[in-house]
């Protein structure tokens, strides 16, 4: 809710000020050295589970990350099962065939170099999408076209979510995250506006194939993904950027997430 | 605290040694506007005689004392943009002198420019201290020619906007919820309308603007930054007027005039904007159904019993609304009222008693029919304040109490019953704020003065309510319920306060200053622009009083008749219990906010320069600002000082005026500043699929710089001697610089490989007009 009116907000500041603009610019920046990145994902899909082991790059690069191999990976759960991953491709760490249960709790340890990193995190019980259908806005005289999900959340449990949008293909350039804090065990439609490759490249058009996954996190993944979302919205004016706090033991970036999935597809008419 | 005491006693024990030498007698007296009877706010009162000369400034209320040997005096009395008045008397009783001044005509302009202006601004020992002509506002051109006080103090030294357009602003290195503003004494908690761009004050109903950024007299109290006192007119007891004016987006209207001649008499002032008037108006049927509009209404009332009493009704509503069709609606604003009662003791004690009742409150509809809900929050208080003041040969004693009762609303969550939200109410929450002061202001010789007082401010948090203390990783650690009434939490200050002056010459003088702040009302917010949607809340088990002392010295010099002054003034601030946010920190409605907080500390420091001319065909103002501001928490930055977001290096404004003739007069104004201290990522990494920014250090980028010029031109329609009118152009950002305004970062779109920076602006060049008539 409170996501919805800070949008609506910032549109309608957006919209007063009469000849905002935008250009590119040049800036001074920091540089840092390399830190590691791992990001890793325990499903309770029956398939291959993996965890990317990566590294950041001055910001001033391009986007390629250099890939982290040789690393010692092992998952570890609460009832003493074990699993090591093995690199099947280079920074990419896998187990064939492995289905995680919800409300278990999963440990990561990573080696790399002789240093230790360690993460948990506890798999929420599931919620499944009930459906999707096109939500459409009118400001002014234009009609905007946005994914809404709903759900049922279930009652008197924390629950928290978050989502991925892909509209042909492409993933959506913002951070969804969001928890029952206000809509404790009712009918849940949320809508996910979209972020495309540019400003005009922000609503859905008729024909579009539209994904949308949807994820039950834990509540450090909540926090991890809604300090994301709350840059990316990239409010002007907004709160100061910062690292979201990160799971992971050993000042390494990126998260380590139990999580359920669901999945739903639809053609915007 | 002992020394302070004994200062105290020492000069109040040392008045009668003065009285014994000879036969003493005060005068006293009210200084008005002889067209209006509006009191003259810090009119200058002099008694002369060859052997004797003594000064003082009129108060609030216009109301003078002074007191002297008994003998042949001559009493000046002087006001910028007034002629001077002499009197010859005799003073061998206590005297009762009203004077009215007549305004200085723009013909007499020249003659009289030779006339003593007041020098109040080098003698006084008060530093820190900005006041603004409201002649000057009607000039210095603004955005959309809505003229704004708070835009205009904006432009002095010290005080810092708090982004584009927007009325928000720092004072010294302080935060924007560090401002105490006040409307007749009532706090306005929220100064903004439409989001920031325009503010609460409605230039046309106010008749003075006091800015305190340092040496807080002891009768203030409660913020850690500065005093920005307005003061609404009282209206004309003489004759019935009408004035008023056209804008772009808005339009004003004000009426004044005699209830009872001589005795009472009222003034009314509204404006309302008409943009979505305008929406309503265009063919598009989706449009005609949003909302976008402010209002505010000023009206106040006096009476005068008699020469020893007088009571003012003041009030302020204001109110902003927006909304789309179907799917949102916000509405904010203000109310405030204020009742005194001026008693004159005798002729050397003053008092006022004051009640006053404020509030801000917000609600949000959400009208969608699956998610609708409406939000509602609110602030009020209860004031009652006694100020006296005392005057004696030598001094002006201040004293008095101010008791104010708080209530929080934090949110009140409605919804429908097939809504997905569920209804939320969170706890109110209340507090007493209770302060008792006392000041001195001392002219010990010609060449020195000193004004030194101490406040005592006692703060309560009350039941009811269940009052949880977290500890440090947020966790409940202890949970009470208190009855109503109840003392959940006391927390007891002492706020010394001491400025002295001492007079180089009779046109230059040095100042000096100390003084401690504290505050027990803390805005929570993680935007650095103002929000309708503030959350306030006051001081607690977990959130202890902010505190800020501050160490001030300044030169200050008139040259030329006082047509040009100068100033400069250097400080150090230091800020204790100050707050901050964990990450993702859910700030509205929330019943656990206080265990989003991080606490910490703070510096500040800066050199002020401020030039003004304020006579002749050509005035202005040119200040600049050198300063540094940075925050301390132990889990931000490795525990490391950074700068603050609206920590900026240089900031100067260059405000001109010119009379080009009779009909026609110039302005023009010029602000640069250091660009806002951001953090820019110093590298990146891909989580989720997307680009994510690593940062290493808050706050340690600079925006690009800010320039702006803006001009405007006054024209004044032909006269008769009933209607005269005026038009006012303005161009903003007459060069048409894209300001920044936020940059953000993203995937460069034709190579996303890449990423790049994009600077976002808000406003281009903007012309308005005005038109303005007055009956």
């Amino acid at each position: 809710m409170l996501k919805k009116i800070k949008y609506l907000s910032l549109l309608i500041a957006v919209s007063f000020s009469i000849s905002s603009c935008e250009k590119v610019i040049d800036v001074k920046l920091n540089t840092s050295a390399n830190q590691l990145v791992i990001e890793g994902n325990i499903t309770n899909q029956l398939g291959q589970q993996t965890i990317k082991i990566s590294q950041s790059v001055p910001y001033t690069e391009t986007n390629t990350y250099p890939v982290v191999k040789g690393a010692i990976v092992n998952v570890t759960d609460d009832k003493g099962s074990s699993w090591i991953f093995t690199e099947s491709a280079p920074g990419s760490y896998t187990f064939g065939q492995l289905k995680g249960e919800p409300g278990r709790t999963y440990t990561l340890k990573v080696n790399v170099n002789n240093t230790l990193y360690t993460a948990s995190s506890t798999m929420p019980d599931s919620v499944v999408i009930d459906s999707l259908d096109v939500k459409v806005f009118a400001f002014g005289s234009e009609k905007q076209k946005q994914t809404q999900v709903h759900y049922k959340d279930p009652a008197g449990v924390a629950n928290q979510y978050r989502f991925v949008l892909k509209v042909n293909g492409n993933q959506s350039k913002r951070v969804y995250a969001e928890n029952d804090r206000f809509t404790d065990g009712n009918d849940v439609p949320t809508v996910l506006f979209y972020a495309g490759k540019n400003d005009d490249d922000n609503e859905l058009k008729t024909g579009d194939n539209v994904d949308v996954e949807m994820q039950c996190i834990d509540k450090n993944l909540f926090t991890y993904w809604n300090t994301l979302s709350q840059q990316t919205q990239g409010s002007p004016g907004g709160i100061t950027p910062g690292n979201p706090p990160s799971n992971i033991s050993g000042n390494a970036l990126g998260y380590f997430s139990a999580h359920t999935v669901s999945k739903k597809q639809m053609v915007v008419k | 605290m002992k020394l302070f005491l004994f200062f105290l006693l020492f000069s109040v024990a040392s008045a009668p040694f003065y009285l014994s030498a000879q036969q003493r007698f005060a005068i006293s007296g009210t200084v008005r506007d002889a067209s209006t009877g509006e009191t003259l706010i810090g009119a200058t009162v002099k008694l002369q005689s060859p052997s004797q000369n003594t000064g003082i400034a009129t108060n609030a209320y216009g109301f003078y004392s002074l007191t002297s040997a008994e003998g042949e005096y001559s009493l000046v009395i002087s006001y910028s943009g007034y002629q001077t008045n002499t009197q010859n008397i005799t003073l061998n009783k206590a005297l009762k002198f009203n004077i009215e001044l007549k305004a200085v005509s723009d013909l007499q302009e020249v003659v009289i420019s030779a006339a003593e202006r007041k020098n109040e601004n080098v003698k006084s020992p008060q530093m820190g201290l900005n006041k603004i002509d409201m002649k000057d506002l009607d000039n210095v051109p603004v955005l959309l020619g809505e003229k704004d006080v708070l835009k205009t103090i904006q432009l002095l030294p010290g005080v810092k906007a708090g982004g584009e357009g927007n009325t928000g602003f720092f004072v010294r290195g302080g935060a924007a919820d560090q401002n105490l503003i006040l409307l007749d004494e009532a706090t306005v908690y929220n100064s903004s309308h439409l989001l920031g761009f325009f503010s609460t004050f409605n230039a046309d109903a106010i008749k003075d603007v006091s800015l305190y950024k340092g040496g807080m007299p002891s009768q203030y109290g409660g913020r850690l930054s500065s005093v920005l006192d307005v003061k609404m007119q009282d209206g004309n007891d003489k004759e019935y007027g009408v004035e008023g004016g056209l804008g772009l987006i808005a339009s004003r209207i004000k009426a004044e005039g005699p209830i009872v001649k001589n005795k009472s008499s009222f003034m009314f002032s509204a404006r309302r904007t008409y943009i979505d008037l305008l929406l309503k108006a265009s063919g598009d049927s989706a449009l005609k159904n949003n909302t976008l509009n402010f209002y505010d209404i000023n009206a106040k009332v006096n009476y005068k019993f008699d020469d020893k009493n007088t009571l003012f009704l003041s009030g302020y509503f204001g109110q902003d609304n927006i909304g789309i069709k179907d799917l949102f609606a916000n509405d904010w604003g203000n109310t405030t009222a204020t009742v005194r009662l001026n008693h004159v003791f005798n002729n050397r004690l003053f008092s006022n008693t004051s009640l006053i009742f404020n509030k801000y409150s917000y609600a949000i509809q959400l009208l969608d029919e699956k998610s609708s809900a409406e939000v509602k929050s609110l602030i009020r208080d209860f004031n009652f304040k006694e100020d006296l003041q005392y005057y004696s040969s030598n001094h002006i004693l201040r004293f008095g109490l101010h008791a104010t009762h708080h209530r929080i609303a934090p949110s009140d969550i409605t919804t429908s019953a097939n809504s997905s939200f569920n209804p939320l109410s969170i706890e109110n929450r209340y507090g007493l704020e209770f302060a008792a002061y006392v000041s001195d202001e001392w002219t010990i010789s010609d060449k020195f003065n000193i004004l030194y007082g101490l406040r005592l401010s006692q703060f309560s948090l009350l039941g009811p309510g269940t009052i949880n203390t977290y500890n440090g990783s947020g966790e409940v650690s202890s949970s009470s319920t208190y009855k109503s009434g109840e003392f959940v939490k006391n927390y007891f200050n002492l706020e010394p306060r001491f400025s002295a002056s001492y007079s180089l010459s009779e046109k230059n003088s040095i100042k000096a200053s100390y003084n401690r702040n504290t505050q027990n009302i803390h805005i929570l917010t993680n935007s650095s622009t103002s929000s309708p949607t503030d959350q306030y809340v006051m001081s607690s088990n977990n959130i202890k009083p902010e505190i800020a002392d501050q160490v001030a010295l300044g030169f200050f010099k008139n040259s030329e008749s006082n047509t040009f002054e100068f100033s400069a003034e250097v400080y150090y601030k230091w800020l204790q219990n100050q707050i901050d946010y964990k990450d993702a920190a859910e700030l509205t409605a929330n019943k656990d906010v206080e265990s989003e907080l991080l606490y910490g500390q703070g510096r500040a420091y800066g050199l002020e320069l401020y030039g003004k001319k304020s006579k002749g065909k050509l005035t202005g103002w040119l200040s600049y600002t050198l300063s540094k501001t940075e925050r301390q928490f132990d889990k931000i930055n490795n525990g490391k000082y950074f700068n603050a977001k609206q920590d900026r290096t240089h900031d100067l404004a260059l405000v001109a005026m010119y009379n080009l003739s009779r009909r026609w007069s110039l302005s023009a104004n010029y602000i640069y500043s250091t660009g806002n201290a951001v953090t820019y990522p110093a590298g990146k990494y891909n989580v989720g699929g997307l680009t994510t920014y690593y940062y290493t250090e808050r706050n340690a980028n600079r925006m690009p710089y800010t320039s702006r010029l803006d001009i405007g031109a006054t024209l004044k329609a032909k006269e008769t001697k009933k209607f005269k009118s005026s038009w006012t152009f303005s161009v903003y950002n007459a060069l048409n610089r894209k300001n920044p305004y936020a940059i953000q970062f993203r995937d460069k779109e034709n190579d996303p490989t890449r990423t790049e920076a994009v600077q976002i602006s808000l406003f281009g060049i903007i012309p308005s007009v005005t038109y303005n008539f007055k009956f």
